[in-house]
This record gives structure tokens, C-alpha cells and sequence, in this order.
């Protein structure tokens, strides 16, 4: 194991009685004060990851270390993590202060220093004048402000975060990602938020791991991951993208349903069958005819989003999607060589 | 909604409260105070009032707590199952509220009585038929046999509490360091504990004003106030206004306890 991680799993293994979901040979680590945003569609296993580093669930087989020590055994309560639900799961019945309060009430630290160490944490996230409260007389956002300082007020070993911007409205959303951010960094604990969003995923994390069916496909900072996808349902899944098939026509070339495109050199063989990404930001408004894969196009949705348009255009016999800030019509497009990337075709 | 809308609307209710209980507690009220308060002296001083009121207390107590002890389990227990499965078993629980009072105490005293099977094997085992027997025909007998139709009850009361309650709470209070004791002590029972309150209230209320089970398994010789009731009504040559200040003293305490109901009720509504 990493000598600096906080959290490792190795070869971690887990399936659901009955059933095939689970997790399947997932090994990763987070170092302190590091941030890893797990990623995936709904029933890929992010959930079933997290219990499992929290200890809801227990692994078939692998390991799992917090801060050193192997804990695949320990109960939860002994893994000492801290968790945000994404229902926030406060206590209704006990004021803001008590829920915060209640991780050093079980451990039984005298009353005068469990609230104080509460209110200390309450100031941290920005709720020092809501102590007295009630969960159900905070908004969503400060409820979420609640559940992450009772998960922090323990100094636990670390911080998991199961979809804790899901249940906000937008503008809450952003606002409360960057708390996260701030208050994790500040604490300098091993994070894990679990989350469907890429935007919250690309945005947040120091390190995505994206998940499919159980199974870790890649682990990696946001711009390798966005940049470098491992394969094509990483690139589909993270961020928008034109995945389009060919086979390799020269040294630089690949034949598509676009037409021709001029590539970075492939090295593939001629015939070969290549599978080609290019982000959709990358792809340009052409203002006419001619020069280095500049096609004809024809739009068939227009999506406006103020900033920018999401454009749906066909393009010889097949199509491909462009973003741009560019009002008017548009007849041609431009796939600048040096946006053409190379994916396994598996 | 325009009032004569809401008018309209709350005529049915009206009506119900009206018909089934206001006017009959008026009429009572009449017939109790025709003689100023001394209808209410003459019921306190009957022979058998005494023992009445006490007898009533303890069948309250004890049928109550028992049927909120095991309705609590009852409720528990479904409430962690699959909704159709829950939907099932409910259905079972609550069928005896279906039947009718003789039935029960008739199958009660067959199963239970002096000559009861289960009597009669208890009697194998070793215990003594006739204190096994005469058992039944206490107030603590009787509230055994009432808490077949007063565990349902606590049952649809305290289920919906247990389903909506958000069981993150209690792996929240595992992840923070509580033990499962703790997590349910301090977490789970504080929420649930006034509805379980309002359920032993309810079910205290209903066993307290009830005669039926009571009147089929030992007739008129337990003493509770509602067969002291019973007895002042039947009898020849009875006193009604002092019949009528009985009725409405158990309608009293039977208020008073659903009142009390209420208040617990309303304790948890305050956290929703």
C-alpha cells in the first residue's frame, strides 16, 4: 500500500445475494487531503463502493485500509469514517448543534467541550448563528452544511460523501461544491464523493474514478480523463463527444461516414478499423468550402444554452455534434487535425 | 375555496359528530344533572364503584401496555420487510378487528376458560388448571383477551411512523460512533416515542370505555366501570341519572386519555 494513503482498497470484491451487481476487483487509493470523485450511471456500484470503504457492507474478498490499518473485518463504527448521506440523514429531534455534537456525545466527552468543539465546527461551515435550530428550520443547503460538520466534527479517518449536492437546486449546488472543496482541503482528509453529475465530478475532483458495472475503467485526474479517455464509454460519459468509426487510409488518414479525415499519424495498418473521439468544442464553424477536413453540413438540432449552442449537424452519411458561441446558420464544418484523438476499438 | 365550498364539505363530519356523539353525551348530560349533582354522589357511592375504578384502571394499564409492547415488536418487524409482503401481513393483523367481541371471548374461553385446551396442556406441564383457568376471568385476564383487537390497532398506528422513519438516521449515528443500542436509544426512539405514546393512549381509551368481550367472558361479575355501567341500565328498578353520571365519567376518562393521545401526537409532528 501507497505509505501516504489515507484509504485503500485492493482487489476489492462484492456482489449483491442473488444477484450480479456489485463491485469487482476494484483496487485505489486517497492520499490525504485528496479528493476522489467517483463516477457512473445509475446501478454501476458507487453507492456499494462507499459502504464498503464505510463498512455497510462487507467484501467477498480484498482488502480495505484506513490510515494504515486493515479494517476489512472492523464493524462500523470502528472505521471511524465520516459520512454525508444523500438524504443528509440529521437528526430531527436533536438541534443543529446536538446532531453536530453527537459523534463526541457516544464517545462520551463532557458536555461543556462537545459544544464548544460543535460550535467550532458550526462557524467553519458558515452556521454559527443556527446552533440552536432545528434540522427542519434549515434549507436544504444549510442542512448540507450540517451533515458535512457532523461528519468532520470526530476528526474521522475519512470523509465520504454519498450524492450530497443531488437533493439541492442549481444555484445551491455550485455554491455548496465549493464549500466542500474548501472545508475538505482545509481538514486535509482522504475524500470520496460519490456523484452522477460530471459537471459536480470535473469540477470537484483531484482524481475521478469512473465506474461501469462494477468495475473500475479508469482512474485519473479530471484532464486526463477528459483529454485521454481509457475508452469510449469514458469519453461518452464524461463530457460530450463525437465517437466515430473508420478504418485507417494512410499514415494520417482515416476514412469515416464524414468523409476522409486527415489525422495525427495513427500508426495502425491501411484497412484497419479505428475508432476516433473528438470533442465537440474542438469541432469549428466553417466559413466555406475547401482546406483540411472542411465538410458540408446541414443542422438538424440547435440546442441555445446563452453562452454557447449545442448543434446536432449531419455530415455525409454520418454526424456529429459542435458547440459553439457562434449565432447564425452554419454550412460547413472544420475537424482541426491536432482534435482528433485515438480510442481502443474494443 | 369559497366558504360556502368549505360549508359544504365539512356537513358530513358535522353531521357524524353530531349525531353519534354529541347528542347522545347531551342527552346523558341531561339525564345526569336533573337532580343537580347528586346523581354523581349516589354513582360514587355505589358498593361496587370503588372496586369498578380500580378494576378499570388496572385492565387500562395492563392491556394497553401489553398490546403497545407487542404492537411496537409487531410494527417493527413489518416495517423492514418488502412493502408487498408488509401489505400481506397487515392485512392478517388486522383481521380480528373484523370480529365480533362474543366470537372471541366464546373462542377465548374454550381456549383459555376453566375447561380450555390450552388449560387442559398447561395442566400437563404441571401448572394448575384452576388458577390457569380462573385466570382469564380477572382484569388482567381480560386484558389479555382484549389485546386481540387492541395490538391491530397499535399496529396501523405506529406502522406508518416506523415506514417513513429514515433509517440513514440510524447508519448516521453507526457511522458517527454510536453502538446499535445507542443508535436506536437515542436516535430511533425519541422520534417514535410519541406515536407510540398516542397509540397507548388510543388503545387506553378504547379498552377503558369497552364492555363487549368483557360482558360475553364473565358476564356481569368482574368489576369495571362499564359493567357497573351495564349493570345499572339492565337492571329493574335502576337509578338512570346515576346510570348516566357513570357514563359520563367514562366518557370523560376516555377523553381525557385520547386527549392526551393528541398531545403526544402533536409532539411529533413537530419535527416533521
Amino acid at each position: 500500500m501507497s505509505a501516504s494513503a489515507s484509504v485503500r482498497l485492493e482487489n476489492a470484491t462484492f456482489r449483491y445475494p442473488g444477484g450480479k451487481a456489485g463491485i469487482f476487483d476494484a483496487t485505489f487509493d486517497i492520499a490525504p487531503g485528496e479528493l476522489i470523485v467517483c463516477i457512473g450511471p445509475s446501478g454501476c456500484g458507487k453507492t456499494t463502493l462507499l459502504k464498503l470503504i464505510a463498512g455497510f457492507l462487507r467484501l467477498d474478498s480484498g482488502r480495505v485500509y484506513l490510515g494504515g490499518d486493515d479494517v476489512t473485518a472492523a464493524t462500523v463504527r470502528s472505521r471511524e469514517c465520516g459520512i454525508v448521506f444523500q438524504s443528509y440523514a440529521l437528526f430531527p429531534h436533536m438541534a443543529v448543534w446536538e446532531n453536530v455534537a453527537y459523534a463526541l456525545r457516544v464517545r462520551n466527552i463532557p458536555l461543556a467541550e462537545r459544544r464548544q468543539r460543535a460550535e467550532a465546527m458550526l462557524d467553519m461551515v458558515g452556521l454559527g448563528g443556527y446552533r440552536d435550530r432545528l434540522p427542519a428550520e434549515l434549507s436544504g443547503g444549510q442542512q448540507q452544511r450540517v451533515a458535512l460538520a457532523r461528519a468532520l466534527v470526530f476528526k474521522p479517518r475519512a470523509l465520504l460523501l454519498d450524492e450530497p449536492l443531488s437533493a439541492l437546486d442549481a444555484a445551491t449546488r455550485v455554491t455548496m461544491r465549493d464549500e466542500i472543496r474548501r472545508i475538505q482541503k482545509q481538514q486535509n482528509i482522504a475524500s470520496l464523493l460519490i456523484t452522477h453529475d460530471q459537471d459536480e465530478a470535473l469540477s470537484l475532483a483531484d482524481r475521478i474514478a469512473v465506474l461501469r458495472d462494477g468495475r473500475l475503467v479508469q482512474v485519473a485526474t479530471p484532464q486526463e480523463i477528459y483529454d485521454r479517455p481509457a475508452d469510449a464509454f469514458v469519453a461518452n460519459f464524461v463530457g460530450r463527444a463525437n465517437l466515430i468509426d473508420g478504418v485507417a487510409a494512410g499514415a494520417d488518414a482515416v476514412d469515416t461516414p464524414l468523409g476522409r479525415l486527415i489525422t495525427p499519424p495513427h500508426g495502425a495498418p491501411n484497412g484497419a478499423s479505428i475508432r476516433l473521439l473528438v470533442r465537440p468544442e474542438r469541432v469549428e464553424p466553417a466559413v466555406a468550402s475547401g482546406g483540411e477536413n472542411v465538410f458540408a453540413a446541414r443542422i438538424v438540432h440547435d440546442r441555445f444554452f446563452g453562452a454557447n449552442r449545442e448543434i446536432e449537424l449531419t455530415v455525409g452519411r454520418g454526424s456529429i455534434k459542435l458547440e459553439t458561441a457562434m449565432r447564425g446558420g452554419i454550412a460547413h464544418v472544420r475537424v482541426p487535425r491536432e482534435a482528433v484523438q485515438f480510442l481502443p476499438t474494443h | 375555496m369559497r366558504l360556502r365550498t368549505q360549508l359544504l364539505l365539512a356537513t358530513p363530519a358535522a353531521s357524524v359528530l353530531a349525531i353519534f356523539f354529541a347528542l347522545p353525551v347531551a342527552m346523558v348530560a341531561v339525564d345526569a344533572l336533573r337532580e343537580g349533582t347528586k346523581a354523581f354522589g349516589r354513582a360514587f357511592t355505589l358498593p361496587a364503584f370503588w372496586p369498578s375504578l380500580a378494576g378499570s384502571l388496572l385492565l387500562t394499564f395492563a392491556a394497553a401496555a401489553v398490546s403497545t409492547l407487542v404492537g411496537v415488536a409487531v410494527a417493527l418487524h413489518l416495517s423492514r420487510l418488502t412493502e408487498r409482503r408488509r401489505t400481506l401481513l397487515s392485512f392478517v393483523i388486522a383481521l380480528p378487528l373484523t370480529f365480533s367481541g362474543l366470537i372471541v371471548a366464546y373462542g377465548f374461553i374454550l381456549g383459555y376458560g376453566r375447561a380450555g385446551f390450552v388449560t387442559q396442556l398447561l395442566g400437563y406441564a404441571g401448572f394448575d388448571p384452576a388458577v390457569i383457568g380462573k385466570a382469564l376471568f380477572t382484569p388482567v385476564g381480560l386484558a389479555f383477551a382484549s389485546s386481540y383487537y387492541l395490538i391491530p390497532r397499535v399496529v396501523m398506528g405506529i406502522l406508518p411512523v416506523l415506514v417513513n422513519f429514515d433509517r440513514a438516521q440510524l447508519a448516521a449515528a453507526e457511522s458517527l460512533g454510536a453502538t446499535s443500542s445507542q443508535a436506536f436509544r437515542q436516535v430511533m426512539l425519541p422520534q417514535v416515542a410519541a406515536p407510540v405514546g398516542a397509540a397507548f393512549c388510543l388503545v387506553a381509551a378504547v379498552v377503558f370505555g369497552a364492555y363487549g368481550t368483557a360482558l360475553a367472558l364473565v358476564g356481569t361479575q368482574l368489576h369495571i366501570l362499564p359493567l357497573q355501567l351495564y349493570s345499572l341500565i339492565s337492571e329493574t328498578g335502576t337509578d338512570f341519572p346515576a346510570a348516566a353520571a357513570l357514563a359520563l365519567l367514562i366518557t370523560a376518562v376516555c377523553s381525557a386519555i385520547m386527549t392526551t393521545g393528541e398531545w403526544f401526537g402533536s409532539r411529533h409532528e413537530r419535527h416533521l
